[in-house]
């Protein structure tokens, strides 16, 4: 099976390549990047092939890519990718747009090939062990969830992501989908209405995209649910930030924290504590739903669907800070 | 030595009669919608029984009101009209409106008004407060605040549930959070309330999550339980600013464990917070209301906070029944 990457904007790129390279069953071919350099760092870093533009590395007839770009240039990546033949592994947010979204799905439908979202949560051990327990009907029905999924600005990563064009949006859009994504996964319902508010308390001057953000949803089976997107980890923070749902059901609650699972590490660093993940980690298990899919001629377990339904809530929630109240989609 | 009288003898008043016995002033008397109730609470703490709110008003410096909240305003207007001060339980009041008639008649009467906000007594709060204060974590941006228990129950009579008494959970619990919200991120101007006792569905117990947008520009997430399994009663907060971040989890920082085989009854009537204090902090509100009554020191809570607190409150409900976000008025505006 042949396998390339486009783009390594997005800094999950490091987190997954590691699963593609060095592996018998994978021949990687290689990066493609429209920045050269940064292509050539990451080609240089991890020893593979850098080809010199996107249509070089499609014209080997990968089986599979990831698209790891800014979010604004994922429908334009996914298009040829789509047009070669390849099968996709989208990072999400899916795109910028309901109209990029739709199009990234119909490209996909029209030449064959599957398009994945890149939605690592779905793979996380403890969510999973939640996702049978509802599925065995233990909680009874769900009433509400309240999530959270907070992270540091990520402006210190890449500073695309704080490039309203480039990204899209802020903590809103980046943060938003995770959550949104793993609520209609455990409930099977859609979102019909949703509400937010938003500010730009932190770093108020050095960016230019709201960096605090929450959201109310009401799901069409009658749960209600909330988010917390924000960006509101210090940069000195002892992690980059966590995901935690409470799940009331009408036979009790769960609360599951995926990221609890820590070493709490006192060492020789700038930090005066850091917390080291010792957990399953989610980002193989999904790479490899992503493989097998293409091996077995098979639906991922998360889909591009998934990933513009989970937008489509985001872009609701940016409609309702417009509007002060909430909005239906 | 100021004499006290406690009117209502349930949880709270039990709550107050064992912290008046920690200050310096004299808890005298109590009285009870049922006789028999305040003869027996009377004969516990060694003080007198009265038959009626007036006879009890006659015989002390402060009235202390731990009733019901429906019935807070009727009570605190009478004592008023005594010339009593005046120590009332939160909610101060069911509405708004009840809540500016029973701060004008005080500062006719010329008598103070206290609001039992303990929740500004416990230390986590007090310690939050004070580093938020200090500019520990710069201008306020992102708060959480969260309290959840068990559906509390009253056998003889469960107003705590009856929205008509207490205004439910999201007045009876959630004032707590409102008031801490406030007092840590500044005045509310907006309010977005789900709750499920006002989403249809059918269930015995309430769970409310609710934003805040304050007028600074602060927003806030606030969680509201009482769909709990017993015996869970469980607090936590943080709050994110443009320098740093406090968090506090009950669950992760209580100090002391203690796990029982089950028996029969189990938890109380109502989940109330356990962290082992030298002082309780009903005590040290009590101390405080006593202080400023005899020289006029600093209260941290006073009965403008409360009817703010109650703004929030009932534009929260008002949203949870209406489905649109709500917007608050200054709470100077209100008082005109």
């Amino acid at each position: 099976m042949k396998i390339g990457m486009m783009s390594f904007a997005h800094l999950h790129a490091e987190f997954y390549i590691p699963y593609l390279i060095h592996r018998p069953d994978v021949e990687f071919l290689g990066i493609a990047d429209d920045n050269l350099g940064r292509g050539k760092l990451f080609a240089d870093r991890y020893g593979v092939r850098l080809f010199d533009s996107y249509d070089a590395l499609l014209k080997e007839s990968p089986d599979g890519v990831v698209v790891c770009s800014e979010n604004n240039r994922h429908r334009a990546l996914v298009e040829m990718a789509a047009s070669a033949g390849a099968n996709v592994l989208s990072e999400k947010p899916l795109a910028v747009d309901m109209e990029d979204c739709r199009a990234m799905l119909d490209v996909c439908e029209k030449n064959d090939v599957r398009l994945m979202t890149a939605f690592p949560m779905r793979y996380d051990a403890s969510l999973n062990e939640v996702k049978k327990m509802l599925d065995q009907d233990g909680l009874g029905k769900i009433l509400a969830m309240v999530g959270e999924n907070q992270g540091q600005v990520p402006s210190h990563h890449r500073n695309w992501f704080v490039d309203k064009q480039l990204a899209g949006g802020g903590a809103v859009l980046d943060h938003t989908v995770h959550l949104a994504d793993i609520y209609r996964w455990y409930l099977g319902s859609e979102v019909t209405e949703v509400y937010a508010q938003a500010n730009q308390i932190i770093q108020a001057e050095t960016v230019d995209v709201e960096t605090g953000g929450l959201l109310m949803l009401q799901f069409e089976n009658g749960t209600m649910a909330s988010i917390d997107c924000s960006w509101s980890r210090p940069v000195r923070y002892n992690t980059w930030g966590g995901l935690r749902i409470e799940i009331v059901g009408e036979k009790g609650v769960v609360d599951v924290d995926a990221f609890k699972a820590n070493l709490d590490v006192h060492g020789g660093c700038a930090q005066p504590m850091r917390l080291h993940p010792c957990g399953s980690d989610s980002n193989g298990a999904m790479v490899e739903d992503f493989l097998k899919s293409i091996r077995e001629d098979r639906d991922p377990k998360v889909s591009g669907f998934d990933g513009m339904k989970a937008f489509e809530i985001a872009d609701a929630a940016y409609r309702s800070i417009l509007e002060g109240q909430p909005v239906r989609i | 030595m100021k004499k006290i009288g406690i009117v209502g003898t349930g949880v709270m008043g039990e709550t107050h009669a064992a912290s008046w016995l920690e200050t310096d002033a004299k808890l005298s008397h109590c009285s009870s919608g049922h006789f028999e109730n305040a003869k027996q609470f009377a004969e516990k703490y060694s003080i007198e029984a009265c038959e009626s709110l007036d006879a009890l008003i006659a015989a002390v410096d402060v009235v202390d009101i731990c009733t019901p909240t429906h019935l807070h305003k009727d009570m605190v207007l009478k004592a008023a009209a005594a010339g009593k001060d005046i120590v009332c339980e939160k909610p101060l009041g069911l509405t708004v409106d009840e809540c500016v008639t029973m701060i004008r008649a005080c500062e006719d009467a010329g008598v103070k008004l206290f609001v039992a906000h303990v929740t500004r007594y416990f230390p986590e709060y007090v310690a939050a407060k004070a580093n938020v204060a200090a500019g520990e974590v710069g201008k306020v941006a992102v708060t959480r605040f969260r309290r959840e228990s068990f559906q509390p129950h009253n056998a003889s009579d469960n107003w705590y549930v009856d929205l008509e008494r207490s205004g439910g959970m999201l007045q009876d619990l959630m004032i707590h959070d409102f008031d801490l919200a406030r007092w840590m991120a500044g005045d509310v101007i907006k309010v977005y309330a789900k709750s499920l006792v006002t989403s249809g569905e059918e269930v015995n117990f309430d769970h409310a999550m609710v934003i805040l947008t304050h007028k600074n520009g602060a927003i806030s997430h606030i969680t509201g339980s009482w769909a709990q399994p017993k015996p869970r009663f469980r607090t936590s907060f943080e709050i994110a600013g443009d320098a740093g971040i406090i968090e506090w989890d009950s669950q992760e920082k209580a100090p002391l464990q203690v796990l029982m085989h089950q028996t029969e009854g189990g938890s109380g009537e109502v989940g109330l917070p356990g962290s082992p204090l030298l002082e309780s902090p009903y005590t040290s509100q009590l101390k405080e209301f006593l202080a400023n009554l005899e020289s006029d020191a600093t209260v941290r809570v006073d009965a403008v906070d409360a009817l703010a607190a109650v703004q929030i409150a009932r534009a929260a409900i008002e949203s949870a029944l209406t489905g649109k976000a709500v917007d608050v008025m200054a709470v100077e505006e209100v008082l005109k």
